[in-house]
């Protein structure tokens, strides 16, 4: 208490002079805070505030790089951008509104009122007149040099051929930006590099000094060549519309490649949408049409698969051609019974017999054979379960049992194509391995940057491994092809080498059985001569005219894309005596399922029967029709 | 002694009083200056003439000078008879500053009185009214200070003002003029019992105030974090930031500040601080702070060595509001205290502020005009200081 009272008694008697003083120190030590506070400012933390005051006192016009051209491999645009012009007012600028509207109202074909109303409106820096006008029209007005008005370039994309390729190709976002395909893929690639335009300006965004204006040049993008032709594109697209009026199923999908690069020269999807009007409202809609499902989505390949197996065998040296098999329709693993897709069985056969059968009986005895371990080291080796590394975005993997679980029953299975799901431009890649002689490449859409006219980088075949032998690449062409053309004297396209397999497979549904009544009824096959390299893939999801098996819902249609490739591409015939039998149809119709049979059997017709009644209702080609030997006739009950 | 010789002729300053002579007119003309650097682009937009504000002010700068050199020569001792006069016309001016048709109204608030050719900002009239009232009661009553009885015209005359300017409202002024009552009752000899029972309803008046005006707070708050509402009210505040550090060390040089492109609000008035420290960097900054801190030495010398006590009052009560009001502006252009709007003694755009502070620079110099006088005046005060030889010595 004593101390308090004692400086109180101080305070009160301090005197006048005191009083001053210490007012003059405590100024000082004020003063002393602000130039602390001033350093702090000007010194110490001044710069993040002078780049942020830099941002506000420069207004940055960006410039836009003009988007590379998608090219197809002999030069075609498929994709192209072109500049509009979009017509600008500031308002705060203009000097002469009267005269600025009458103008711009006559030039772009509007009412004086609103062009008026925009060019008074100050609420808003920048004030639209009209979007996307004609670069004539442009050239007048920026002619003109009003106050106030400009007129800003804009880039749109323009896809010539419309609804062709457009799950490859792809679109762009509202903001230019590649969104699917190509466009995005490549995107860094076609856009180049904006550049800017900065002014330095006032609050208001008024320029203030012209010579301090910047420019930053745009870097154009590039070109992008790809491998596809447009020609062999529009046959497989032509075709798979054809599937879809015939067929009518969920979708089709085909792809070319070349077996000895895996470049890839074609690739539809339908159904397709147009590019130029991409349907955005509708963004599921637009989701499942954009996507490409031949790398998003596997299935289960079922018979074409077989190739592997034989393959497989062949290399092991576990089967030759000249080896018979038993089939009573059906093979019983670890106590299970597997039933062959014909329940009343094969019979014997050779193992060319058995391709052209396809007999599942036969394959699950080679699938045994090699056992899970070897098996497995093959389909691993043919990029089986392993993404392709196409340049494109969301490949799937594919799906395969882990070895470690696999049973006899699984690898059985597996053998004919079942509990196995791929990827189709996987199962084409890898197929194109064992009959290229042997290499397993990485597919590509690219082939080349180009830049105007000179090509700046070119893509270059990414081997992966060898997978099988020259000698057993040999031996599968000549035996898919001798499967295709039954007889020696029969052929799919008269004069030509042409080899494949058909496959069908049931489909499963979300819970994981078997949905009745869908399948993916596939093809594929090659064009097996020297110098005209070409391997297909068609797959029909879900047909749901009635037939289903791929030799009739795909063969014929692989037929017609052969034939017009081989027209297209002038491929000369390689064996004259390569011809095909014709012959006319018979009446089947009320005839019993067994009689028919027989009778196209002694005439080595193919044939399938659908549903399981016992007499002919419905056959096509109809009765009195000339066909080639190798037409599948089908037989309705 | 020899150097007091050289400046006690009857008509001369005192070196103090010269210095302080040199800076003030050195800041009004830099301040002329600054104005028209801040301003001319706007002028040129709004006014179509870029020397509009640097018109004004010249002619502030003018009409100050009269003032200035008459008060000068006017002795202050005959300001006794105007102190309550001078209140008195503070207190209706404050007033007419309500009655629509003669006061203005502007930014939301009444504080300027319109007169044929200029508009007249009564408030700044009344920072100096009370001070002269102040000095005149405390120097006549000097010996009852110690009661706080005697204090309470000073304070009721004060207060008066405070309530009068903060209902304009103009907060910045009130606080202002409520820092200078406290300077006066500091050197008016008030003791700290005085000061603690004073502090107190203040502390109460500070929550009032916000919930009387609901934006002070949104001010407040913009100040602790203006980056929060870095387009709403703290806008200024980051403005200013922007401006200041672009000043850099050495600055932009003169002109070539870019935040006066209408970027920096009241860059000619309230925040031209801001403009001298982009223009002229840390070092013009801290340069013209120091004529400020020498002006407030040399006047408070003055006051010491004043011949009676209303001449010390009155010298430190003009000081006072001089770096009152420096202070809070700096400290508000660099985001030390929250945003009011305070113009910068000398400089800032306003020329009732330059003609009021140009008069208190004229009185200051009388006072030291007297205290170097060969002629004795006694007015019957009693001799100061009784250590008046030892510090003549020092100076």
């Amino acid at each position: 208490m004593e101390a308090i009272i004692k400086i109180k008694v101080e305070y009160s008697t301090l005197s006048l002079q005191k009083r001053l003083l210490s007012f003059i120190l405590i100024v000082a030590f004020i003063f002393f805070i602000l130039f602390a506070r001033l350093f702090y400012l000007q010194i110490s933390s001044s710069t993040p505030l002078q780049i942020k005051a830099v941002e506000q006192w420069v207004r940055t016009l960006p410039l836009s790089a003009k988007r590379g051209q998608i090219l197809d491999a002999n030069g075609n645009i498929l994709s192209i951008s072109y500049t509009t012009y979009d017509v600008y007012i500031r308002s705060r600028e203009v000097k002469d509104a009267v005269k600025v509207s009458t103008y711009l109202s006559t030039v772009l074909n509007m009412n004086f009122e609103d062009v008026y109303k925009r060019a008074m409106n100050t609420a808003v820096s920048e004030n639209l007149v009209k979007l996307q006008v004609s670069e004539n029209t442009a050239q007048l007005i920026v002619e003109k040099n009003f106050d106030g008005v400009y007129v800003a370039e804009n880039i749109a994309r323009f896809y010539p051929y419309e609804n062709s390729l457009s799950q490859v190709i792809g679109y762009l976002t509202s903001d230019s930006e590649g969104q699917t395909g190509i466009e995005s893929y490549y995107n860094d690639i076609l856009k180049g590099k904006d550049g800017k335009y900065l002014t330095q300006s006032d609050v208001r965004g008024l320029t203030l000094n012209p010579s301090l204006n910047y420019y930053v040049e745009a870097v154009d993008g590039l070109n992008i060549k790809l491998n596809v032709d447009i020609n062999i594109q529009t046959i497989l697209e032509n075709t798979l519309t054809q599937v879809m009026q015939d067929h009518n199923p969920k979708s089709a999908s085909a792809i070319i490649l070349d077996p000895s690069t895996s470049e890839i020269l074609g690739l539809a999807i339908t159904p397709s949408f147009d590019l130029n009007n991409v349907p955005r409202d509708d963004v599921e809609t637009l989701m499942n049409l954009s996507k490409n499902i031949t790398i998003t989505d596997v299935y289960e390949p079922g018979s074409t698969f077989k190739i592997f197996t034989l393959a497989c065998a062949l290399s092991l040296g576990l089967t030759n051609e000249n080896e018979h098999f038993y089939c009573p329709g059906y093979r019983i693993v670890d106590g299970e019974r597997i039933k062959c897709w014909k329940t009343t069985g094969h019979g014997d056969q050779t193992l060319v017999e058995a391709i052209q059968n396809s007999c599942n009986c036969c394959f699950m005895d080679l699938g045994l054979r090699i056992g899970k371990e070897k098996m497995y080291d093959y389909l691993n080796s043919f990029g089986i379960g392993c993404k392709t590394g196409v340049d494109m975005d969301g490949e799937s993997s594919g799906l395969m049992l882990d070895e470690s679980i696999v049973k006899n029953v699984d690898l059985a299975r597996i053998a004919f194509g079942q509990t196995v799901a791929v990827t189709e431009l996987q199962l084409l890649n890898s197929f194109c391995s064992i009959i290229n002689g042997g290499t397993l490449n990485t597919p590509s859409l690219l082939n080349s940057y180009v830049d105007n006219d000179t090509t700046v980088y070119e893509n270059h075949i990414l081997k992966k491994r060898e997978t099988v032998s020259a000698e057993v690449s040999e031996q599968v062409r000549y035996l898919l092809e001798e499967a295709l053309s039954k007889t020696g004297e029969m052929s799919f396209i008269e004069g030509y080498r042409i080899a494949g397999k058909t496959g069908t497979a049931q489909k499963y549904g979300e819970n994981g059985a078997i949905s009745q009544g869908k399948y993916v009824s596939s093809f594929f096959g090659f064009i097996n001569q020297n110098g005209a390299e070409y391997a297909l893939l068609l797959c029909v999801d879900e047909p749901s005219s009635g037939a289903y098996y791929g030799s009739v819902v795909a063969k014929p249609y692989a037929k017609t894309i052969f034939g017009q490739i081989i027209k297209y591409k002038n491929i000369e015939k390689a064996d004259e005596s390569i011809v095909v039998d014709r012959v006319v149809v018979q009446d089947f119709i009320g005839m019993s399922v067994e009689k028919a049979s027989r009778i196209l059997d002694e005439l080595n017709l193919y044939y399938e029967v659908d549903g399981e009644g016992e007499r002919v209702v419905n056959q096509f080609p109809q009765a009195e029709t000339e066909i080639e030997k190798s037409t599948t006739i089908l037989l309705t009950t | 002694m020899k150097r007091k010789n050289k400046f006690s002729f009857k008509t001369s300053n005192s070196r103090s009083g010269v210095i302080i002579l040199c800076i003030n007119i050195f800041l009004v003309l830099f301040g002329i200056l600054m104005v028209y650097s801040a301003s001319y682009y706007y002028c040129e937009r709004t006014y179509n003439n870029k020397f509009f504000y640097l018109i004004k002010q010249a002619i502030g700068f003018v009409i100050g000078l009269f003032f200035m050199l008459f008060l000068r020569h006017f002795d202050y001792n005959k300001l006794r008879k105007f102190g309550l006069i001078s209140m008195l016309v503070s207190v209706i001016l404050l007033l007419l500053v309500f009655i629509p048709g003669i006061g203005v109204e502007n930014y939301g608030a009444r504080r300027w009185i319109n007169l044929p050719g200029f508009t007249l900002q009564p408030s700044e009239i009344a920072k100096f009214s009370f001070v002269l009232f102040a000095s005149i009661y405390l120097s006549n009553n000097y010996k009852e200070v110690k009661s706080f009885k005697k204090l309470l015209p000073v304070l009721f005359g004060g207060g008066l003002l405070c309530l009068l300017i903060i209902l304009e409202p103009n907060m910045s002024i009130t606080m202002c003029v409520g820092l200078v009552l406290l300077f006066m009752l500091f050197i008016g000899g008030a003791s700290f019992k005085h000061f603690l029972v004073l502090a107190v309803p203040l502390l109460i008046l500070v929550p009032v105030l916000i919930i009387i005006e609901p934006y002070r707070l949104d001010r407040l708050l913009a100040f602790i974090n203006p980056w929060a509402s870095p387009q709403g009210e703290g806008y200024q505040l980051i403005q200013s930031f922007f401006s200041i550090s672009n000043g850099g060390l050495f600055g932009v040089g003169l002109f070539n500040s870019r935040q006066k492109y209408l970027f920096l609000p009241f860059a000619e008035s309230d925040f031209i601080f801001a403009v001298i420290a982009e223009e002229f960097g840390l070092i013009g900054a801290i340069f013209i702070l120091l004529l400020y801190f020498i002006l407030i030495v040399c006047g408070i010398k003055i006051a010491l060595r004043a011949k009676n006590r209303l001449g010390c009052y009155l010298a430190s009560g003009i000081v006072g509001i001089i770096c009152v009001q420096t202070v809070i502006n700096v400290a508000v252009v660099t985001g030390l205290i929250p945003p009011t709007g305070l113009p910068l003694p000398f400089i800032s755009m306003g020329s009732t502020s330059i003609v009021v502070f140009m008069s208190g620079i004229g009185v200051l110099l009388n006072i030291d005009r007297q205290n170097c006088s060969r002629e004795v005046v006694q007015t019957g005060d009693i001799k100061l200081f009784n250590f008046k030889k030892r510090s003549e010595k020092k100076i």
